[in-house]
């Protein structure tokens, strides 16, 4: 590892730390937040020549405070003779509770007052330290978007007077809710983009970051599990040309051992403490098929118990849309099309691929090669990734 | 010189009436050539376009927009999918369209306005 990759990793690491510490101390997230993007760009370019000073937050926070003050300094003299005072006091001597400071970072960055586009892109930079040009690329949009959209995220939270401190207990299981979420789509749109795999990394370094701070929350650990156990798969997604490679044509010598133990590791952990949650259930599903020697040894029949237990927690038709896989392998195709189609019409699956694609490999299953070929045909004009539609139309090309 | 390169047609439709073996070669093809213009610094952006089928059309009828499904199953008019790219001359954007159009029906190709102004 180069010492410039070195200290981008080291300062991913210290932003919430910084973050944290100098919001709690001042308030103003948003005028904090472009003090430590300061700051981090200084130490970006300053600690691989001179090397990272002895207590890296410490600096951070100097300079950033440094950069606040220049700030208040030209909004109003009185204000500044204030909080230099307040910046004796602070600098250097507070014991950095950095765990709860970014746990609130957490919470601010994914406060339900956002829409999801921001609280992704706000979480990435403020809890993730990416710099907007990094969030920009993995997004795909222009570095001026992205820039624009944080600037608004900011302005939301400091418009709506969202305070710099932990959500009151009677709100934080809601709370905690919607972090996971933001902390999965992350992870789903580097996952379901192959160009795009550093941000299921960041997404799981994220996760494992929260599990940290909080080892007893059975959903944290669910999902940080599941996205090892999905994760681990990566590299076997993709063939030597570029095609996608169902799961069950995959080349399991290619998933990542270490990853599926470590996943298989936090998920019996989890299991045995907490109320079973949805991530928990999905992540017991993928280590079912982790754990699998070959496609032909997968336990079907409980990974089918397991859906119809994650349909009564979280009844959607996407899960419904899954057990008819499951109820296919174990049942047979048939008894898997019956069920399919108490699901085809529902509205949030109308406008997508899914059914045709899953009604497509059923008709397969069940020798009926015409209609499955439609049905991949009809779901290849749906889908709207590239890798799928590539799939789809050769699979219907090849039956 | 930067150049728009737009592709016509439905990529699913053509790939219904072709045998494995050409959407083999089709999908190395186009995969090899982001990988090409990505590492010649020539690609701005690009993008593929979901199929027509799922099309909207917005018309103004009577002073007020309205919103139709698109007529476009079939129809060659419908845009696949286009390049942004920056290129030293014509002649290059004109090899780059003639490698594209082997895979598809047709191509055109427009420059981008972003000529300096003329003082």
């Amino acid at each position: 590892m180069s010492s410039n990759t070195a200290v981008e990793g080291l300062l991913r690491e210290l932003a919430p730390q910084a973050l944290g510490a100098l919001a709690r101390r001042h308030g103003q997230f948003d005028a904090c937040e472009d003090a430590v993007q300061e700051a981090l760009l200084a130490a970006a370019l300053q600690w691989p020549k001179d090397g990272v000073p002895e207590s890296p937050v410490a600096w951070l926070l100097t300079v950033a405070e440094r950069r606040l003050t220049d700030e208040w300094r030209s909004e109003s003299a009185r204000r500044r003779r204030e909080e230099n005072v307040a910046l004796l006091d602070a600098a250097g001597s507070e014991p950095v509770a950095w765990g709860d400071d970014t746990l609130t970072l957490l919470f601010l960055c994914c406060h339900p007052a956002l829409s999801a586009p921001s609280q992704l892109a706000l979480t990435l930079r403020a809890v993730g330290g990416l710099t907007t040009a990094e969030i920009a690329s993995a997004f795909l949009v222009p570095e001026a978007t992205m820039a624009q959209r944080i600037s608004r995220a900011k302005q939301t939270i400091k418009a709506s007077g969202i305070p710099f401190a932990l959500p009151p207990p009677a709100e934080r299981g809601g709370r905690l809710r919607v972090v996971l979420q933001v902390l999965y789509l992350i992870f789903n749109e580097g996952y379901t983009d192959l160009l795009r795999t550093e941000l299921a990394t960041e997404a799981v370094r994220l996760t494992r970051l929260l599990h940290g701070l909080l080892p007893e929350e059975g959903e944290v650990t669910g999902l940080l599990a599941l996205m090892l156990l999905t994760d681990a798969r990566r590299a076997a997604r993709l063939g030597d040309d570029g095609m996608l490679v169902p799961l069950a044509e995959q080349r399991r010598d290619r998933w990542d051992a270490a990853q599926i133990a470590e996943g298989v590791e936090l998920l019996e952990r989890a299991l045995g403490a907490a109320p079973t949650g949805p991530y928990q259930l999905q992540a017991a599903i993928a280590a079912l098929h982790d754990e699998a020697p070959t496609a032909a040894e997968t336990d079907w029949p409980q990974i089918l118990a397991l859906y119809w237990v994650l349909e009564r927690v979280m009844p959607n038709p996407i899960v419904t849309l899954n057990r008819a896989v499951a109820v296919a392998m174990v049942e047979g195709p048939r008894a898997g099309l019956q069920l399919l189609e108490t699901v085809a019409g529902a509205e949030s699956l109308a406008q997508t691929h899914r059914v045709d694609a899953v009604r497509g490999h059923l008709l397969e299953l069940a020798g009926d090669l015409d209609a499955a070929r439609e049905c991949y045909r009809r779901a290849a004009r749906m889908t709207t990734s590239v890798l799928e539609q590539r799939y789809l139309a050769l699979r219907a090309a090849s039956l | 010189m930067k150049y728009m390169i737009m592709m016509f047609g439905s990529a699913a439709g053509m790939m219904e009436t072709q045998p494995p073996d050409w959407i083999r070669e089709m999908i190395g093809f186009m995969q090899n050539l982001d990988v090409e213009l990505r590492n010649s610094g020539e690609m701005v952006f690009n993008a593929g376009l979901a199929d027509g089928s799922t099309a909207k059309v917005v018309s103004l009828v009577e002073g007020l927009p309205v919103t139709t499904d698109g007529p476009f199953g079939e129809s060659k008019e419908s845009l696949v999918g286009y390049w942004v790219l920056d290129v030293a001359d014509e002649a290059r954007i004109i090899e780059i369209a003639g490698q594209i159009v082997q895979y598809a029906r047709q191509v055109e190709v427009r420059q981008v306005m972003d000529a300096p102004p003329e003082v």
